[in-house]
């Protein structure tokens, strides 16, 4: 477990997936690969379909269309799943009433494992002095740092996180962050979803980007701030109509991302300002739009995809 | 399939639920002890309210105590081992270990009938514990009611993992477990009875094709302590099944709920 040795992650890959809920189409023709020794990040805002997208990964949702594969096998045919992915999908499954050591027992006789695998597993996520307390007394973070050791126990080369931050206090985070490089140095394939944007930042090399269960963007961090980074100024102010008709009749690409939020593409300051002063708009904010993670998601999730900025008004 | 049965074991064996169920075993086999007892009183020694068991029927019937217990209590087992998935949501973990869910299922019932197991034995170390010493007290022999373990043993073993089969059917096809225990007890003490009366006396047709009154007919000798199968309902006094078309009868109770549960609700995606 974790030893230090190269690991084999395998590429995880996603072609064509749809999943309707009735008539909710919750994941749309959605395509990308993510591959071993890196972490990528799957980011989307809530209700986007990220959870159902890696549920659909992992066998536990049937897909409308499309594959979604681990080294081009679909996860229930693989041979003992646990000992190639390892998944922390949600913080609630566990049985109350079940020790931390008994649950990770069960897990490690699911997956061919010895029963000590369990005791170093709860070593490897800091719980060894909570062997013997009940899961139900656990906190959240807790929870998370069990799910997490249930997923290493058998030392996978794929790893697959729904919101593995969520309940981690600042320290938990940090060691998570410290973790999830450590294992994609290794090796491993490391797909993690999370709406904590600034620590994603920190983490993940690339980023697959969704919104309305479709792709928004994906690539490299780098590749997708530099694609916005060219684009695009935010303006804030109370005369947001009237702003949206002076750059109509400027010929000035525009979002409007709020009641008083404007996102104007393909202009610097020194093109814009004079226009703004000429019809005395009256401006609160007048930035470029930023090149972190953050604006990279705010732009592709506001219903254009990435490298389309045509105008919308 | 042998990692996922090992793991399906040690998850029921931390489930207090299961050890609930498990240890009612005991006392309420202690409580249907009485009924071979007075019935020997009543038929041979009529001035006594108790006595040995002397004939072959209650020698069997005491041997036989748990039966009427584990009616009520296997198919329990079987419930509280598929719906606490449910409840907890400890099913999307189990799948995610054992992704071909019918395996899962088959380790379910392999488990389950290993509990079932456990319970008939629990009701024999009952028997052992407080009905053998009781009945030497009262003048009876241990020796004479031990014969009677071939005939008595592989029935009850059977019957209870047939009854933990329908429990387990069952529980795959409800997945909610308040409604699943409600239902199973209130199905086996109430409801059953109930509608096999009134269908008895409104339509004059014998429903004894009826999970109870198949098991009882499997279960013919420590059922109502007479010959090998089959009999009659004693207290509406028509025909039950043949021994082994109760057993088949009870194993069709088990699958057919299962089959049904395994490909309507059991396939269902877990969100």
């Amino acid at each position: 477990m974790t030893t230090g040795a190269p690991t084999r992650g395998l590429p995880i890959e996603i072609r064509g997936l749809s999943k309707h809920f009735g008539s909710v189409l919750a994941v749309d023709n959605l395509s990308f690969t993510v591959e071993p020794g890196q972490v990528t990040g799957f980011l989307g805002p809530n209700g986007s379909g990220k959870t159902t997208t890696l549920r659909m990964l992992l066998g536990l949702v049937a897909p409308s269309a499309g594959t979604a594969t681990i080294g081009g096998q679909l996860y229930r045919d693989l041979t003992n799943p646990a000992s190639l992915v390892g998944a922390v999908l949600e913080a609630t499954s566990f049985h109350p009433s079940r020790r931390a050591r008994s649950h990770l027992r069960a897990v490690a006789r699911a997956s061919g494992q010895d029963d000590k695998k369990a005791d170093a597993s709860l070593d490897l996520v800091g719980l060894h002095d909570d062997a013997k307390r009940k899961v139900g007394d656990f906190s959240l973070g807790m929870r998370q740092r069990l799910e997490l050791a249930g997923a290493l126990i058998a030392d996978p080369g794929v790893l697959i996180l729904d919101e593995p931050s969520n309940g981690l206090d600042p320290q938990g985070i940090a060691w998570l962050r410290d973790f999830m490089r450590y294992l994609a140095g290794e090796g491993r394939t490391i797909l993690v979803s999370s709406h904590l944007l600034s620590e994603m930042a920190q983490t993940i090399d690339n980023a697959v980007i969704v919104s309305h269960g479709q792709l928004r963007g994906s690539g490299t961090l780098e590749a997708l701030t530099a694609g916005i980074k060219q684009q695009s100024m935010h303006a804030r102010t109370p005369e947001a109509d009237r702003l949206g008709i002076v750059l109509s009749e400027a010929g000035i690409r525009f979002r409007r991302l709020s009641h008083d939020f404007v996102a104007i593409d393909g202009v610097t300051p020194e093109q814009i300002g004079p226009v703004l002063a000429q019809h005395q708009i009256v401006l609160y904010e007048l930035t470029h739009e930023g090149t972190d993670l953050e604006s990279v998601f705010l732009t592709l999730t506001e219903g254009m995809g990435f490298g389309e900025h045509a105008a919308t008004s | 399939m042998m990692r996922a049965v090992r793991a399906e074991l040690l998850k029921m064996r931390t489930m207090p639920g299961m050890w609930v169920v498990l240890l009612l075993g005991f006392p309420l086999t202690v409580l249907f002890m009485l009924r071979p007892f007075i019935m020997a009183g009543n038929h041979t020694f009529p001035h006594q309210t108790f006595s040995y068991v002397h004939t072959l029927e209650d020698r069997r019937l005491l041997l036989g105590s748990g039966f009427s217990c584990i009616t009520l209590l296997a198919p329990l087992l079987g419930v509280l081992c598929i719906t606490t998935e449910y409840r907890h949501k400890t099913i999307t973990g189990t799948l995610l270990l054992t992704p071909r869910r019918s395996r899962v299922l088959v380790a379910k019932l392999v488990a389950t009938a290993v509990w079932a197991v456990a319970l008939t034995v629990l009701t024999f170390v009952a028997v052992a514990a407080v009905g053998l010493p009781w009945d030497v007290a009262m003048g009876g022999t241990v020796s004479s009611v031990l014969d009677q373990a071939g005939a008595v043993v592989p029935e009850l073993l059977l019957a209870t993992i047939l009854l933990a089969l329908f429990g387990l059917g069952f529980g795959t096809l409800v997945k909610n477990q308040i409604a699943g225990v409600l239902v199973t007890i209130g199905g086996t003490l109430i409801l059953e009875g109930l509608i096999v009366v009134l269908v008895n006396v409104i339509f004059h047709y014998d429903l004894n094709w009826m999970p109870n009154e198949a098991t009882a007919a499997f279960a013919g000798i420590i059922a109502r302590g007479g010959g090998f199968g089959g009999g009659s309902n004693t207290s509406l006094n028509f025909a039950l099944l043949h021994w082994w078309e109760g057993g088949l009868v009870m194993l069709g109770w088990g699958l057919i709920p299962l089959t049904i549960g395994y490909f309507t609700t059991f396939r269902r995606d877990v969100t």
